[in-house]
């Protein structure tokens, strides 16, 4: 408390003495004041580095008080992310001495969503923007939990230009009913990894159709020993989505329609199935394997893994091997699909104009070019913004870990994430019937038709 | 002078004083307990779904939540995975910890350490155990297969991931969990039991079977009662290991009552029907403690 309040008349006395030095000097130019401690509010930090071609200055009008804006945020890989979090804060804070962020880290991405919810149901105050799942868009916006940030957009001198730089399918999930309700942040894509070596070897090209593929995990499987590939399902519609993307028909179609019983999504969990009962190169039934699998495939017991682009750091540090990195291959050859996940930065109901500008400007700083790429060659997330990847930092990365440059280019055969109305509901029962569908309790055509009954009935209400 | 001082407050202080004493404990129940469960019975009546905008306003639908409940027959797989899942962790539960007790109570050198290592699961965090046994868990190489196959076990290797097993797994877990736990209590009541009962029973000749069943147990019964109400109500109210291990899967065969009312309220976000579940839950608790301590009290008599 007094603590707070020491603070306080610091910055004040600091802001009255802005004034004064603003009143003193006939224009404070950017490189006059001391890069620490400047105490001008309009100033603009001394650049240590080159002014990045594609950003565009920030505006530099921070608020008249103080403000203190929290931020709640998921860690759902293993990268150091608080770390990192923590390094760009302060970066910003040093840019906008009136901002405080405080960074509250909240568990995996269902732990930050409930925590949110139950402050809100519980009438108390929640942060002014959270990290959560792109995907999460509708129900976030029917709760009205969430703002649109179009006003924020606008008021950019190059909003447009701003929007435009994210890659297209990671702002898929951001728009509905004509606005804009979040900013892509730390995104990934579902990745096919092989070893390349082993394919080398064993004179296979990398597959492109899904009878290359199941030939190649056949050829590859050592009975006991080696798996020609692990697909995770215990959480399985993210992992599921390429196959019906790659067979030409998404399971989602708007945030009211589901496809799950259309002949080409029977047809992918038919797949699916097969890769273990027909060709034996993949473990039976729903496989329990998340966390293994990166393991499981760095230390040679599975030629091929299908995961999230974001276990490329981890597997490139352990495997002894070339590791490959694609898109899953499509039905018919020279096909490839992939679907988006991750989480975006929402901006909460409750707060201020005030906070709100200054949630703003802090995701426009750490969404700058410069930072989106740092993230991504600190995490293994893709970066989200095109201008990323013509940075210095980035094509350097990418030159030492031609993979990154391999996921960002596959973002072009990339589909939308399910996400839709009642999405909690919804995807529970597509869970529920696609694994009794790998499990062998139902036929792929019952259990999908079963899954669209289901979720229809759970739509309808939206309609 | 200081005796009528005296004498006044002792007369008065039975009208106060402990009513201040449990205040705190009064304040407690009745805000975080009391309340909210008055506020589930209410809530139960009411449509309100805060993911859709129309409904997010509470409408009076009457009994049509539990209408909802008793046809659905995710419930139904939920109630029977319930019941399975207590009636297969609780008392395993207590037996093992009685077992463990008996054992540790012996005054041997290093008893220490099997003290420790059966109390260690209890300090471990739900969320840190459940983790590790799912590498325990893996197919192929899981240590608990690879520990079932030295006595020339080669049977369904899935264990999470297998509708027919992921529920035994889970329950494996919490009985791993909670035996330390419970031992703690029974080795408690074991050490207080009377030395010269014993004594007098050997003189008698009465075997250590006899003595243990016809005297330890019976001496023990409100150690039992204790113990059972704690592991009945831990076992409907710890699932943190599901939300790690199976998510309830898979196809829901291992979602039990709390899990499901975690998903209904958080996930598909109807207030309605997850109220009527925790009404089911308070129901259901109230009428097993209610008997467990009636049917126990009786016994005694």
């Amino acid at each position: 408390m007094s603590h707070n309040r020491k603070a306080f008349v610091i910055v004040s006395l600091l802001l009255a003495l802005s004034m004064v030095l603003a009143a003193c000097g006939a224009k404070p130019t950017p490189t006059a004041a001391p890069a620490t401690k400047a105490p001008a509010a309009t100033q603009a930090p001394a650049a240590t580095q080159a002014p990045k071609p594609t950003e565009a200055p920030k505006p530099t009008q921070a608020p008249a008080k103080p403000v203190t804006i929290e931020v709640y945020y998921p860690v759902a890989v293993d990268a150091p992310i608080a770390k990192i979090l923590n390094g760009y804060i302060a970066d910003f804070e040093k840019q906008n001495p009136n901002i405080k962020v405080k960074p509250v880290f909240s568990g995996g991405y269902g732990d930050v969503k409930t925590t949110i919810q139950t402050t809100i149901e519980g009438g108390g105050k929640p942060p002014v923007l959270a990290v959560m799942l792109a995907a999460d868009l509708y129900d976030l916006v029917n709760a009205g939990y969430i703002v649109p940030l179009d006003d924020f957009i606008k008021s950019m001198p190059n909003g447009d230009a701003y929007i435009n730089d994210f890659f297209p399918a990671f702002m898929a999930n951001s728009k509905y009913d004509g606005k804009i309700w979040s900013i892509p942040f730390q995104r990934s894509v579902v990745t096919l990894y092989y070893n390349a070596d082993l394919f080398e070897q064993e004179g296979i090209k990398p597959p492109d159709s899904w009878e290359s593929l199941a030939e190649a995990a056949q050829k590859l499987t050592i009975p006991g020993k080696r798996w020609g590939i692990e697909w995770p399902s215990g959480w399985p519609y993210w992992l599921f989505q390429p196959l019906a993307i790659g067979n030409g028909q998404n399971i989602v179609k708007s945030p009211t329609e589901v496809v799950f019983d259309d002949p080409k999504v029977i047809e992918a969990v038919q797949f699916y199935i097969d890769l273990s009962h027909k060709y034996h190169a993949m473990p039976e039934g729903v496989q329990k394997n998340w966390g293994n699998a990166p393991a499981d495939f760095a230390k040679g017991a599975a030629a091929m893994i299908v995961h999230s682009s974001g276990s490329l750091r981890g597997i490139l540090s352990q495997a002894k091997f070339k590791v490959g990195v694609m898109a899953v291959p499509g039905k018919k050859p020279g096909t490839y699909a992939t679907v988006t996940g991750g989480g975006n930065f929402y901006m909460l109901k409750g707060a201020s104009p005030e906070e709100q500008q200054a949630a703003w400007k802090f995701i426009e700083f750490v969404t700058q070019p410069k930072y989106a790429a740092d993230f991504s060659i600190k995490t293994g997330y893709i970066a989200t913004r095109k201008s990323a990847y013509d940075t210095p930092e980035m094509k350097e990365y990418i030159q030492k870990v031609p993979q990154a440059g391999q996921l960002k280019d596959m973002l072009k055969y990339a589909g939308a994430e399910l996400s839709c109305m009642n999405l909690g509901k919804v995807r529970n029962i597509f869970h529920k019937y696609l694994q009794a569908a790998y499990n062998g309790q139902m036929t792929p055509e019952e259990a999908m038709k079963k899954a669209q009954q289901e979720a229809d009935k759970a739509l309808e209400m939206f309609k | 002078m200081s005796v009528a001082t005296r004498s006044v407050s002792r007369r008065k202080a039975p009208n106060w004083l402990p009513y201040l004493l449990i205040s705190p404990t009064l304040i407690i129940v009745l805000v975080f307990t009391a309340w909210p469960t008055v506020q589930a019975i209410y809530m139960s009546f009411f449509r309100q779904y805060l993911n859709i905008a129309k409904f997010r306003t509470p409408t009076f639908i009457g009994l049509r939540n539990y209408k909802e409940l008793f046809t659905s027959p995710d419930f139904l797989q939920v109630l029977k995975n319930t019941t399975i899942y207590v009636l297969g962790t609780v008392p395993a539960s207590i037996v093992l910890a009685f077992l463990f007790a008996l054992l540790v109570n012996r005054a041997v050198k290093g008893i220490g350490l099997a003290r420790l290592g059966f109390f260690y699961p209890t300090i471990l965090p739900m969320v840190s155990a459940a983790t590790i046994w799912m590498f325990f868990f893996t197919p192929d190489y899981g240590l608990f297969n690879t520990f079932l196959e030295t006595f020339g076990y080669h049977g369904p290797e899935n264990w999470l991931g297998n509708p027919h097993l992921a529920l035994l797994a889970v329950m494996i877990v919490a009985v791993w969990k909670n035996a330390g736990y419970l031992m703690i209590f029974y080795l408690a009541g074991l050490q207080n039991l009377p030395e010269d009962v014993f004594e007098a029973a050997s003189l008698d000749g009465a075997s250590w079977w006899t003595q243990l069943w016809k005297i330890a147990f019976p001496l023990l019964r409100r150690t039992t009662l204790f113990v059972s109400t704690i592991a009945i109500i831990d076992a409907f109210q710890v699932v943190d290991h599901i939300f790690v291990m199976t998510q309830g899967g898979p196809s829901g065969a291992s979602t039990v009552l709390l899990y499901y009312l975690w998903q209904v309220r958080f996930e598909d976000l109807n207030v309605g029907l997850a109220s009527a579940l925790t009404v089911v839950l308070i129901i259901i608790m109230l009428s097993i403690t209610v008997t467990n301590f009636v049917l126990s009290e009786r016994e005694g008599a």
